[in-house]
């Protein structure tokens, strides 16, 4: 093993100072054949004889020397060198082979590489903590294993007495999610941030690039913020990247202090879930957090459970010894006290959580580019080998000349490695290509996509694929070069375009692994097609079209809430173009599923805190159900007049009603907040189901309140219009500004780009599926039409005979076609067992089909077939024209 | 063809020049060559470059080390020394050698049950 070793580096020493090592050598042999021959004349031969006589014993000093330049060396540079032009040659003189083959090649390295990227921009690019493998998340799960109806964070009385107890922690920090917006006369803009609790950047690693992080002296103000820091994107999209912000005051939405920012955030970093708020529209834990402010926990809620929660496990501790420390400090708390019963921790680990959702959409993309890639090697290895088969003559002769096999293995790797490294370069292009044109269509379906930058990532995966692709291609043609037996190619003298039996059948097996390959593509795709058909046959229960949204929020004070909305509603009505307009709090698939803990009439009283019941609330101005194409069943919708002067009620929806009053009326029922010792809140209405939360989700009990009422901080304006809704863009901005120019107006979006947004994902893998199919399709049909056209060309003499003895043309066409087609069929089979186990990793993306859905199977399969024959046309024809005479010839 | 033939012959060569430098002492080639002739008493016949390759494979495996020096009629020659790693693995080799031909004696001497 050492031995070895000293081997290779002494080889690798050997790429240098050749010169002077060949010269010690040519000393070193010359001195021995001198004293070889006077050891020759001492016996009594002359001198020329005796220095003939040492050759002889000495051996062949020309290839004495070349064995040992060769061995002294990892490889042997001029050789290379020779070698690499030799075969760019030879391609160069068959530009055509070459050009295919490098493109092929292209796709499948392209292809893979962009998705390498993705992986490594996205996956593999780690957040900018310290050691973010030691950072666990501590959200809460039901102690009894249930199933929570929404997320739940902890009491500060609780994690600060975990910070203080818990051995297995460096330390444990909490923090909230916040959503503001930045005051300003032209138009405020959104922020999304965190409350974080003394320990938090301590804890996470974090460093400012401007300015300084919190310390003490900022924390215990009392609930008043008074300093705060943003972040670097936020810096320098809504700030310009002022450096002379630090010191400055800045007048934010809903807080009563103006707090000064005392630093800018290093770049890149992102929120923590939250995931009580992650029902909460403008919630998006993959993007750039804008905004931080310091928090204490308040002494008078502390038993309040809204923090979210984040530790930091001591180096060498296990997760598992953290969630027992945890799970027993939190029954021994909740043993003490009635409102933290039912509840424990559950450790997560921050890494695992965060590249949840970008790993189930990206393995089965890397998946599939991987097939492509194959199938592109498959094609690329069987334009080779043909290509070796017709320069068998020159492998002969040059075996004969004294290539030796290893020479000869090397000449072809060295070409499939040319035609590789062409084919990456052509590849890297692609992938650049491919992954800007991802950055504009996948943004909402691959998380974090907007921090990924190209870098050298992509020219190194393409390389290194390139050199992956050209050994999987070269290797079966360099087999067969290294088997071949120059004895028997001499003998069948000329040069000639055929293979034998042998041949074709390794090709034939390369055929039909492709297909089998590409079947299991095109089910995928075929597979999230029919998801996508299914989507949208689904009944959403409101209506798509001419829906234009945007979410418009009042920033100033309290007082001005009510004059905003009522009047930017009555002028943005008084629109032409608009038919209907509401404020709503809850738009369909905007995320929107406030959930709160809500009483129910008939409903027996909770005994604990996680058995209370907690659903999605929503509010909306009058003309919202109306506007939406909602069906009042029964009861009355809301009226202008249902605001904080009247008593308060609610409309509720069908499966409101089915889940609480089954088979009873909602109407005239009542809920409440809290105790039900007030007047609570009476169920005036009921309407239609709608699919608001997920168009692939059945649909959720929710309640509506009259926006009048409970007065949403944020919300959507909703536009019905009679024509394109974007034509009144303009139109509502200026009607909007002109009643408050500060009013933050953002996220301007038709009902049905909304709608697209949420099925990004979705969408995207089956874009991609989809074009990695058809490229897969194309490049296995090419594979098909080659090895049949080669087939036939290689039986012209067969065929010949056979028309000679009395065969028809379509005996002769038939044999042909009985060829492909089982070669195609095998392969289609093959693929059928292929895409049964492959096709499970989509199983989270479908919708209404199953992974082995025989509609999807068979007609793919069938469509295959029936292309793969189109393919063998050209062929079977040729086969069919075949010349008798040729026999005789 | 003769690819196992010839690999059994270079281990072979390999250990007869470490056993020649590990009892000689310092040697050039030429030296080496004419101790393995003398000893194999013209049994073994070789080209004589090839003990050059040998050397080259002993050296690049840090088993011998060499300098130049001068020759007995003073030509500036190559010396080759056996190391420290040399005399190990020679002990190595030569107990297996010793195991290996013993049993093959043993086998070859064999009689045929009566």
């Amino acid at each position: 093993m050492t031995a070895g070793l000293y081997r290779l580096i002494s080889r690798i020493r050997g790429l240098f100072g050749r010169k002077e090592a060949d010269a010690e050598f040519g000393l070193e042999t010359e001195a021995h054949l001198q004293l070889l021959t006077e050891r020759f004349m001492q016996r009594g031969l002359n001198e020329r004889d005796a220095y003939f006589a040492a050759r002889r014993q000495f051996g062949n000093t020309t290839l004495l020397r070349q064995s040992h330049r060769e061995s002294r060396m990892l490889f042997s540079f001029p050789n290379l060198i020779q070698e690499l032009r030799y075969s760019a040659r030879m391609l160069f003189k068959s530009p055509g082979f070459s050009v295919i083959a490098a493109l092929t090649l292209a796709l499948g390295i392209g292809s893979t590489a962009a998705v390498f990227s993705l992986i490594q921009g996205v996956l593999l690019t780690p957040p900018p903590y310290q050691e973010p493998r030691q950072l666990m998340l501590l959200p809460s799960a039901r102690t009894d294993g249930k199933k929570m109806d929404s997320p739940r964070g902890w009491p500060a009385q609780q994690w600060m007495e975990w910070s203080e107890k818990a051995r297995s922690f460096q330390g444990i920090a909490a923090y909230q999610w916040t959503f503001n917006f930045l005051i300003r006369n032209d138009g405020s803009q959104s922020m999304q941030g965190m409350f974080v609790s003394r320990d938090y950047f301590r804890l996470l690693g974090l460093k400012t690039v401007l300015g300084r992080g919190f310390d003490d002296s900022d924390f215990g103000q009392g609930g008043h913020v008074k300093s705060i820091l943003i972040g670097y994107e936020f810096w320098q999209r809504a700030l310009g990247g002022d450096k002379e912000i630090v010191g400055k005051t800045v007048r934010i939405s809903r807080w009563d202090s103006s707090p000064v920012v005392i630093g800018v955030m290093e770049p890149g970093v992102r929120f923590l879930p939250s995931p009580g708020n992650a029902k909460e529209p403008n919630y998006d834990v993959n993007a750039t957090v804008d905004v931080w402010a310091p928090a204490d926990p308040d002494p008078k809620t502390l038993k309040n459970p809204g923090w979210d929660v984040v530790g930091r496990l001591r180096e060498g501790a296990s997760p598992q010894r953290g969630q027992q420390e945890l799970a027993a400090l939190a029954a021994r708390e909740a043993s003490a006290e009635k409102d933290f019963e039912g509840f424990s921790p559950k450790l997560e680990s921050l890494m695992d959580e965060m590249n949840q959702g970008a790993r189930r959409i990206l393995l089965p993309l890397l998946g599939a580019s991987a097939l492509v890639l194959l199938i592109a090697c498959g094609n690329a290895a069987a334009l080779l080998l043909v290509r070796g088969l017709q320069r068998q003559q020159e492998y002969a002769v040059r075996i004969a000349m004294g290539i030796g096999r290893m020479g000869l293995l090397r000449q072809v790797f060295t070409e499939s490695l040319i035609l590789a490294i062409l084919g990456g370069a052509s590849g890297v292009v692609l992938a650049i290509l491919a992954v800007r044109l991802f950055k504009v269509i996948a943004a909402h379906a691959v998380p974090r996509l907007d921090g990924l930058t190209l870098g050298w990532g992509v020219l190194g995966w393409g390389v290194g694929l390139a050199i992956f692709a050209a050994f999987l291609a070269g290797a079966i043609p360099a087999l067969r070069a290294y088997r071949l037996n120059p004895m028997d190619v001499l003998k069948d003298a000329g040069p000639k375009g055929t293979a034998g039996i042998g041949e074709r059948r390794l090709l034939s097996s390369v055929t039909m692994l492709q297909t089998a390959l590409t079947l299991a593509l095109l089910v995928g795709a075929g597979l999230l097609i029919r998801t996508m058909v299914k989507i949208a046959q689904v009944p959403s229960g409101y209506s798509m079209s001419r829906i234009l949204t945007m979410s418009v929020t009042e920033v100033q004070s309290r007082d001005q809430w009510m004059p905003f909305h009522r009047q930017a509603l009555e002028r943005v009505a008084a629109i032409p173009g608009v038919q209907y307009a509401a404020f709503a709090w809850g738009v369909p698939l905007t995320g929107n599923n406030w959930p709160v803990a809500i009483d129910i009439e008939g409903q027996p009283p909770p005994s604990r805190e996680s058995d209370k019941i907690a659903l999605p609330l929503r509010a909306a101005t009058p003309d919202y159900f109306k506007l939406m194409g909602m069906e009042l069943i029964d009861g009355r919708e809301f009226r202008e007049t249902d605001d904080g002067k009247a008593p308060d009620v609610a409309i509720v929806n069908e499966a409101f009603t089915r889940r609480f009053f089954p088979n009873r009326n909602a109407v005239g029922r009542k809920l409440w907040f809290g105790s039900r010792d007030k007047p609570g809140i009476q169920i005036v209405g009921e309407i239609a189901n709608g699919r608001t939360d997920d168009l692939t989700q059945e649909p959720i009990p929710e309640v509506y309140f009259p926006l009048w009422q409970a007065q949403a901080f944020s919300k959507h304006l909703v536009v019905r219009t009679a024509a394109d809704p974007r034509t009144v863009v303009p139109a509502v901005e200026r009607a909007l500004k002109s009643v408050d120019p500060t009013a933050a107006i953002e996220g301007v979006k038709t009902l049905e780009q909304i709608r697209d947004d949420s099925l990004a994902s979705r969408t995207f893998a089956m874009h991609l599926l989809t074009g990695f199919s058809l490229v897969g399709s194309l490049l296995t049909l090419v594979g098909i039409y080659g090895v049949i056209s080669l087939s036939v060309a290689s039986r012209r003499r067969e065929l010949a005979i056979r028309s000679a003895v009395g065969a028809q043309q379509d005996d002769i066409r038939r044999l042909i076609f009985t060829e492909g087609f089982r070669l195609i069929a095998g392969g289609v089979l093959a693929g059928i067992v292929l895409a049964v186990i492959v096709s499970r990793v989509l199983r989270s993306f479908l919708f209404g089909v199953q992974p082995d859905d025989p509609m999807t199977f068979l007609l793919v399969a069938a469509m295959f077939v029936g292309v793969g024959l189109l393919a063998c046309w050209a062929p079977v024809r040729r086969a069919g024209k075949v010349n008798p005479l040729e026999a005789l010839r | 063809m003769c690819a196992e033939k010839s690999e059994v012959l270079q281990g072979t060569l390999d250990m007869m020049i470490l056993k020649t430098l590990h009892a000689l002492g310092p040697l050039h080639g030429f030296g080496i060559a004419r101790r393995i002739e003398q000893v194999s008493e013209d049994v073994l016949t070789l080209n004589e470059g090839t003990v050059y390759t040998s050397l080259l494979r002993l050296q690049q495996q840090g088993w011998i080390e060499s300098e130049w020096g001068a020759s007995e009629n003073n030509r500036r020659a190559r010396f080759y020394s056996i190391t420290r790693q040399g005399r190990k693995q020679l002990t190595v080799e030569t107990e297996n050698w010793e195991r290996i031909s013993g049993v093959i004696g043993r086998v070859l001497r064999m009689e045929p049950e009566k």
